[in-house]
């Protein structure tokens, strides 16, 4: 029986988000012997609910924020007056226990030495926050080494040459190589390059009480029906529960972080599944709720003191949105792939991690083999330019057994309008002001996009494809790693949170996920992500102890 | 799927004019039709022969199959036809799409009316000669009417039975795709021959 707490007794932390960075913080606060509530907007969903149905998770927002009740407006100019998009919501993350933990792919890449500090290397970029983060690699190695112990990564540690410096090997070996990863790395290998297995947050070996994958091939927008990927829901949240000291309260949506007259947080207002409003009462406060959720509610949360929204001194709350740019080819062989089994990655390449400036614009990034998506998702999408119907069409989805996709993945520049903010008159089914979502790429990252694009190209040609098409890169519409909007650094007139992610402005709220992020990374956000949340949690664990919260 | 991809999606349209299929996609949210509409669903799927039509009348049924069976053509493989596309059609603009059928009829009864005017010696589209249906297809195919009508083919040939279309897993077999809960390695022929990861010499690897 996990234990549960009454909104009115004050517990030592309330976390908001339960996804990949929320998970973390209850598990460790919790262990560290705080008492914890954490507040997710959606369901408890378990292995035994999640199902292989492409319909329910990709086209109805079965496991998603849903535009019906969740609604958002997009424009990717600041002048416009945004507009719900066509497609749906712009930015799109699972909304149940786990957060998007439970519907990611599971690249698991860690950030390399020069993310942290490339504004130093390469100097400014006009039009852009391009800038240091405040700690480096080497303080955050000891956290990724505990992400893939203790959340559980599969890998191969150095099988690359240009591999950070870790402190151990990978706790399990890499996943079952798939023929889409054999023939990059074939082609790859031809052409100089260094491909190696990708490390994946799937269990390629019974771990810590979870089995080992099943090769189902249904990762990416499906939560895990074996309990093989380590979304926190399998990892952190139970673990955090049997300490007795941490309740994960579904169906809990919060609205509004009010302060008290000292300029202190002393809980977080919510709605409850029947849409009452609650209290819950709290010493200190975490917002982990993604970097579009988070600055959200800060933004709905001004008051008296912050007209601009809570902890908004620096007018930096939201802006920097980052979304990682990608581009991809599609490839056909001779012989079956099957790339509809198993995991979606199993080889990678970080020859182009690091920026050139002798390309002549600001980038780097990876690229793997992949699968492309399950069958209906693929038969829409896989055409790029092709003949979309007819004869065309029906060759191309007898070929779905001898096709893969290539895809690169790559730095996205921070520019302050690319934005989430407060729409001016949409609200959601529950009242509260909509997001509105304004961004547009800088243009380095198209060209980085394109880049890896050609590189990808070539690669399939090397392994020999019978056939390699694509799209050109195009300006992303949405996206779904949502970095940036909530910086961290030094200067509070130039960031929202501290390097220990403690907001400048009010001393006991933090704010850990996507949104500390000062850089984009190249493409795999969720491993930093975890590793900030392990790190911020143990200083946040330390300040408590010193009353110094 | 890349974003860009799903870009593409938005670009060739459905309803980018904001009329909006894609909105009211995620009508979704709405569970109570939902089961409502997985509970025919199960009856669709366990049933050898095909229930009657909610959303579209026989005429009209017979229009929207046809272009259907041209974007995926019958042949020696199942077409759009044997995965009964057009019930998984049906079943869903009755339902999880019920926000769009308005805007589905419409553009429904103005290809049949550009039809009429191009061709006023035949009845009507599923009444012409498939050499016919696919040229005169030819020049409508960037319309949103006819990139909706294929995505909703698509869906309806590659998601799951239990909506009513992919008839018996015709889609699935088309695509070589086979429905099951796990595999074990080798996945394919490529990965069966592969000898090994070597390392780099310039790598440490652990």
């Amino acid at each position: 029986m996990t234990r549960t707490f009454k909104p009115s007794e004050t517990v030592d932390f309330v976390v908001v988000g339960s996804g990949a960075a929320g998970g973390v913080m209850a598990r460790e606060l919790s262990q560290a012997g705080f008492s914890v509530v954490v507040l997710e907007q959606g369901p408890r969903l378990g292995a035994a609910d999640f199902e292989h149905d492409e319909f329910k998770y990709q086209f109805l927002s079965g496991i998603t924020n849903s535009p019906v009740t969740s609604p958002q407006t997009f424009r990717d100019d600041p002048a416009q007056t945004a507009k719900p998009p066509p497609m749906g919501n712009s930015l799109v993350y699972a909304r149940i226990v786990g957060g998007s933990s439970t519907h990611f792919t599971a690249n698991y890449w860690r950030f390399h030495e020069s993310d942290f500090k490339e504004r130093s290397m390469l100097g400014a970029i006009p039009g852009t926050g391009f800038a240091d983060w405040p700690i480096s690699y080497e303080e955050l190695e000891p956290y990724y080494t505990k992400v893939e112990w203790e959340v559980g990564v599969s890998g191969l540690g150095y099988a690359s040459p240009f591999d950070p410096p870790r402190s151990k090997p990978y706790p399990m070996p890499p996943l079952p190589v798939k023929s889409s990863g054999v023939l990059m790395e074939r082609g790859a290998r031809k052409l100089g390059l260094h491909p190696f297995p990708a490390p994946m947050a799937i269990n390629s070996q019974p771990n810590r009480g979870r089995p080992g994958c099943a090769h189902c091939g249904f990762c990416i927008g499906f939560g895990c029906e074996v309990m093989a990927k380590s979304s926190t829901l399998y990892t952190m949240i139970p673990e955090a529960e049997r300490t007795g000291r941490c309740e994960i309260r579904p169906h809990s949506y919060v609205f509004n972080v009010p302060l008290d007259a000292r300029g202190r947080t002393t809980g977080v207002l919510y709605f409850d599944a029947d849409k009452r409003e609650q209290f819950q009462k709290a010493r200190a406060v975490v917002l982990s709720a993604n970097g579009a959720e988070s600055s959200k509610l800060l933004l709905n949360s001004a008051n008296g003191r912050f007209a601009h929204g809570l902890a908004n001194s620096s007018g930096l709350v939201g802006k920097y949105l980052m979304f990682n740019q990608g581009s991809g080819v599609h490839a056909q062989f001779a012989h079956e792939l099957n790339e509809y089994k198993s995991v979606q990655v199993t080889r990678i390449l970080h020859d182009f991690y690091e920026a050139d400036p002798k390309r002549g614009f600001y980038g780097g990034g990876g690229i793997d083999a992949r699968m492309g998506g399950q069958p209906a998702l693929w038969a829409l999408a896989s055409g790029a330019d092709l003949p979309h119907w007819g004869p065309e069409l029906k060759a191309r989805l007898e070929a779905f057994p001898r096709s893969m996709m290539s895809t690169g993945h790559c730095t996205s520049l921070a520019v302050e309008t690319n934005s989430v903010s407060i729409d001016p008159t949409l609200k959601d089914a529950w009242g509260i002001p909509a997001m509105r979502v304004t961004y547009k790429d800088h243009p380095d990252d198209l060209a980085m996009a394109q880049f890896l694009q050609d590189r990808a190209h070539e690669i399939m040609e090397a392994a020999g494809a019978e056939k390699v098409w694509r799209s050109p890169p195009r300006l992303a519409r949405g996206g779904v790693h949502l970095l940036g909007t909530c910086r961290m650094g030094d200067d509070p007139a130039e960031s929202v949170v501290d390097k220990y992610h403690r907001t400048h402005d009010v001393p006991n709220l933090f704010i850990c996920d996507g949104s500390s992020f000062v850089t984009s990374g190249r493409g795999q956000p969720t491993m930093t992500i975890q590793a900030l949340a392990f790190r911020a949690a143990d200083h946040i664990a330390q300040f408590a102890r010193r009353g110094e919260i | 799927m890349t974003e860009n991809e799903r870009n593409d999606m938005s670009r060739r349209s459905f309803l980018t004019q904001g009329t909006g299929l894609f909105t009211s996609l995620w009508v979704a949210g709405q569970w109570p039709g939902i089961a409502a509409a997985a509970h025919h669903a199960d009856e669709a799927a366990n049933s050898p022969v095909p229930l009657g039509f909610t959303y579209f009348n026989a005429a009209d049924a017979a229009d929207v199959e046809a272009i259907c069976a041209q974007i995926v053509p019958s042949g020696a493989t199942p077409g759009a036809r044997e995965a009964h596309a057009i019930y998984f059609m049906d079943r869903t603009l009755a339902t999880y799409f019920s926000a769009s059928a308005p805007a589905f009829s419409t553009g429904l009864t103005e290809f049949q009316a550009s039809f009429r005017t191009a061709q006023p010696q035949v009845a009507r589209f599923a009444a012409a000669d498939p050499d016919m249906q696919n040229a005169y297809l030819k020049t409508v195919d960037h319309t949103p009417f006819f990139e909706t009508t294929r995505m909703l083919t698509i869906l309806g040939m590659f998601t799951s039975p239990k909506y009513s279309g992919n008839y018996q897993g015709a889609g699935w077999k088309l695509m070589g795709f086979v429905d099951q809960h796990g595999f074990s390695p080798p996945f394919g022929h490529y990965d069966a021959e592969y000898q090994g990861f070597v390392p780099y010499e310039t790598g440490k690897a652990t």
